[in-house]
């Protein structure tokens, strides 16, 4: 089997990345793959867990229901975006304070998708904070703290 | 308590900005120069005799490196039980037979996952088709497809190995019974007798998945210039994992290596070797590279041990006019799927979690595990409890209500107390079930809640569940040790065989290690889980991470001390009880003035005594108050010690019935939790929560459901529901504080038996609101609808 490999142009993290893809290589494929951002995990593979969220375009998005090639010309903010490491996001910051981590599998999903809402609706309510990241699961379920860390970051209590 | 520096409060977990920024390294994420990528062929059947297996095209294809099949194996079986009496019977590759849909029958290695995969669809399997059975009970009549017969050793077991039990016996399987339990003590015909009501009934649980969001992965890699196997994988304590790889290759236990990663939940399912880590470990050492097998979501619902067990329970209980416990018979069905897996201990189990709750002087505990062609199951949160508590505490409200008395008094009545010692010999050295019951009923206004009832079509409950948990149990490898180093520059090292998979082991063991010795909590560094590193530790299982390996930390922390103090006495000219440590400073005590780092303490300590730096050495075994017990109790008769301490906890549901529709929804959840001393309590609550979530999925949707043909239909987190942020309650904790005499600071479980209690809470709470009682779960809409449609017939 033969495939043409397609050159497509993707802003990843702020920076300007060039690629050569398989035409059916997921977006959540070519971040772990080929760019080598391991933040974005793949929990199930059919957009039902959310833990390959990542910012596409403004909007939160389950990378691995996106082709590669249909991202073609997009930008793409995922966890490594957030923070060097030396100087945390509030979001980051807030997550580990409230004890909203346990194994951490689904956390770079859960961090995207809490900063695409609060992107779009900088103070919500814990109700639009449930129903925004319903498609995110987390097993060891700690959702009423990923709440908490989100409002936390909305109030201002963590900058 | 609130003299301690960093132990009882809520302590952020230590991998926290790693795991916030994407750094932390996932067994998916690792890739290793040369690797190769394996997949698994599965069997379409769920019972059938392998005729031929042709692997020439597979293997022509280019790229595929390997292919394996049940006849390249060493032959040895494994399996979560492997006693005298019930020797391994799992083959890690098909042998002769399939006994379930989705047994791995051969497996590729290849340069890439999609070669692998196409090279799978090139071998093929000649299978000749074998009647199969589902049901357990149908399983055990007459005449019932035979899916074992003789199962005969093919090593020794370790309990052998270590001389603390006989050499194993070849098992004849009669009626596809696995495993049995039998239990009895007074006289229950007596007993029921003598009682004036007595109750039974038949519950029914079903099978639901670990579902850790991580799918079970591993990646292999053995050198064969030194003979090292390196595996990174997800377990819940490294000595098993070793134990059967190295067994199952033929390798020394110290040549494989479990090396430390972080791990994306566990929650039992990934206790034991799984097919697999065999799998890729087998190839790894086969082709001397790296293989990597990560399973898809629907081979981790499917194929994989994902799963807990199914179980009937027929239970019999009789009253006093006063509500007091005369007698008790269960019989319990568990059904194990195509091996044993974990389900003899399942059985026990089941009866174990529930002795330590109520006092009943007549008791009668019968219990099978039984073959059928479904997947293998294994420990999942609770392993036992959560079915068990469901049938009795529901029981338990019916006998109240027929009383006339109120559930919490029925419970108050015959609740155990600190100091009782179980028929088994164990001791109840803490016991907060009387306060948590009591605490519980003020916290959630029960009285009131209870008459709540009806406001238009939605009808409310409240009910209550209760369960206990183990702390450890003196299983392989026997003991736990830990070992803390002071550095030079003032660092202590810990060295512990806990493993950190996100329930916080490590942030945990450095408040322990920096309270014992008076450092600050980042002068601790926790190395956990990695077999070459650490000393031997009996795992995170049966919930003994605290009890236990907290333990064995406090302790060699406490050596460490001693060895620190001794030095710095002589370099402060005063005598070590005079000396305090905090902060990293040794001072005399009263005189601040008087000090030294602990850096320059342990300099001098090298310096003074032939080069030897501080080490600190700690070791317990699960049961601390009696050292000579080397033998996990027996699974058919329940003798011997179970654990060190119990732990308790009384759970409290609210429920909303929509009598339209049957949909239940779980308002708020109270749970009052005897962790004996919360040493983390934002690690405590974040437990609790993580039970209800789970224990909710258990009692409402959580279910994998299987076709007349043996195969998971439920394969995506579609279909397989999970709670997520819209099905949780508000939940609190009520922290019960008993201080247990052997806990770390008094510390004792949270990780478990939470869930034990949950479920059945929810179902009493749903009885509560519709008036009548379902008496399986998960209580889909349709089952409260047609309870709810009987009733009103009625």
């Amino acid at each position: 089997m033969v495939w043409v490999k397609k050159a497509i142009k993707l802003k990843v993290n702020g920076e300007v990345k060039e690629l050569e893809v398989e035409p059916w290589k997921t977006l959540l494929e070519v971040l772990r793959e080929d760019l080598g951002l391991t933040s974005v995990k793949e929990g199930c593979g059919t957009g039902d867990c959310g833990s390959c969220t990542v910012i596409l375009n403004g909007k939160a998005v389950n990378s691995c229901l996106v082709l590669a090639v249909d991202a073609d010309g997009g930008e793409v903010l995922t966890v490594e975006g957030l923070s060097d490491g030396s100087k945390l996001h509030p979001l980051q910051e807030a997550f580990i304070k409230y004890g909203a981590i346990q194994c951490g599998f689904c956390t770079s999903g859960m961090i995207m998708a809490a900063k695409a809402l609060l992107d779009e609706n900088p103070n919500p309510t814990p109700e639009e904070i449930k129903e925004a990241l319903s498609g995110n699961i987390c097993r060891c379920a700690g959702y009423s703290n990923i709440v908490k860390a989100i409002l936390a970051v909305a109030k201002g209590e963590i900058k | 308590m609130s003299n301690y520096s960093f132990v009882g409060k809520p302590t952020p977990r230590l991998d926290g900005a790693e795991k916030a920024t994407g750094r932390a390294v996932y067994v998916s994420d690792l890739e290793l120069p040369g690797m190769l990528y394996a997949k698994i062929l599965r069997s379409p059947l769920p019972h059938a005799r392998i005729v031929s297996i042709d692997v020439s095209e597979a293997q022509a294809l280019p790229g595929v490196k390997a292919v394996i099949t049940g006849r390249d194996t060493l032959g040895v079986r494994y399996g979560f039980v492997d006693t005298p009496s019930l020797p391994a019977d799992e083959p890690p590759l098909a042998e002769d037979k399939v006994r379930y849909v989705g047994e791995p029958v051969a497996a590729v290695a290849a340069v890439s996952e999609e070669i692998a995969e196409r090279a799978l669809r090139l071998i093929k399997v000649k299978y000749e088709e074998l009647p199969a059975v589902f049901d357990a009970e149908e399983a055990m009549k007459e005449g019932a497809p035979k899916i074992h017969e003789v199962i005969k050793p093919t090593a020794p077991s370790f309990w052998q190995e270590w001389g603390v039990a006989r050499p194993s016996k070849e098992q004849v399987v009669v009626n596809n019974v696995a495993s049995t339990c039998f239990v009895s003590y007074g006289d229950v015909d007596k007993g029921f007798k003598e009682a004036y009501l007595v109750r039974e009934d038949v519950f029914k649980t079903s099978p639901h998945s670990h579902c850790c969001m991580e799918t079970h992965d591993v990646v292999a890699s053995y050198n064969p210039t030194t003979g090292f196997l390196d595996v990174w994988t997800g377990h819940m304590g490294f000595p098993i994992k070793q134990y059967w790889l190295a067994r199952t290759l033929g390798l020394p236990v110290s040549k494989v290596r479990i090396r430390r990663i972080h791990i994306g939940g566990v929650f039992g399912g990934k206790i034991e070797l799984q097919p697999h880590e065999f799998i890729a470990a087998f190839l790894s050492k086969k082709l001397g590279k790296p293989v990597k097998i990560v399973l898809t979501r629907e081979e981790d619902l499917e194929s994989s041990r994902s799963s807990q067990h199914l179980a009937k329970i027929y239970l019999k209980t009789g009253v006093t006019k006063d509500g007091l416990l005369v007698a008790q018979h269960a019989k319990v069905i568990g059904d194990c799927g195509a091996y044993r897996g974990s389900a003899p201990v399942f059985i026990f189990l089941a009866h174990a979690f529930s002795q330590p709750i109520y006092h009943i002087p007549n008791y009668k505990y019968e219990a099978y595990a039984v073959y059928t062609n479904k997947q293998v199951r294994v420990p999942k949160r609770g392993h036992g409890a959560p079915e068990f508590r469901f049938a009795m505490e529901s029981q338990l409200d019916m006998l109240a209500e027929e009383l006339g008395m109120d559930p919490a008094e029925i419970r108050l009545k015959n609740f155990r107390k600190k100091g009782d010692v179980l028929p088994n010999g164990d001791i109840l050295h803490s016991c907060g079930l009387t306060e948590g019951l009591q605490k519980l009923v003020d916290r959630i206004k029960w009285t009131e809640k209870r008459r709540k009832g009806k406001e238009g079509e939605k009808a409310y409950g409240v009910g209550l569940g209760v369960a206990a948990m183990f702390n450890g149990a003196q299983y392989y490898p026997f003991g736990s040790t830990a070992v803390v180093r002071l550095n030079e520059d003032g660092k202590a090292v810990v060295f512990t065989g806990a493993a950190e998979f996100g329930q916080g082991s490590d942030t945990l063991m450095a408040q322990i290690t920096a309270e014992t010795l008076g450092l600050r909590l980042n002068d601790v560094i926790v190395i956990s889980g990695d077999s070459v590193l650490c000393p031997i530790d009996m795992h995170n299982w049966l919930s003994g991470g605290t009890f236990v390996s907290g333990r064995a930390v406090k302790l060699a922390a406490e050596d460490a001390k001693r060895q620190l103090l001794e030095v710095a006495a002589e370099m402060l000219e005063a005598s070590p009880e005079d000396l305090e440590v905090k902060e990293g400073w040794v001072r005399v005590k009263g005189q601040p003035e008087r000090g030294i780092t602990v850096s320059q303490a342990v300099r001098r300590h090298i310096l003074t005594r032939g080069g030897k730096q501080i080490v600190g050495v700690g070791h317990t075994k699960a049961i601390p108050d009696d050292p000579s017990v080397n033998w996990y109790p027996s699974l058919h008769t329940a003798r011997g010690r179970f654990t060190g301490a119990y732990s308790f906890t009384v759970a409290g549901a609210e429920v909303e019935v929509d009598i339209a529709t049957g949909k239940v929804r779980v308002l708020k959840v109270t749970v009052a939790h005897d962790c004996g001393f919360p040493i983390n309590p934002q690690m405590v609550e974040a437990q609790v929560e993580g039970q209800v979530a789970m224990g909710i999925g258990q009692a409402l949707f959580e279910e994998l459901a299987t076709s007349r043909h043996g195969r998971v239909l439920n394969r995506t987190l579609a279909d397989y529901k999970v709670a997520r942020f819209t099905d949780m309650p508000e939940v609190e904790t009520v922290h019960v504080i008993t201080v247990d005499p052997n806990g770390p600071f008094g510390g004792k479980e949270v990780g478990e038996g939470v869930l034990g209690a949950l479920p059945a809470a929810i179902a009493n709470a749903v009885a509560n609101a519709i008036g009548t009682w379902i008496k399986e779960i998960p209580m889909r809409p349709y089952t409260v609808l047609k309870a709810i449609k009987e009733r009103s017939r009625s």
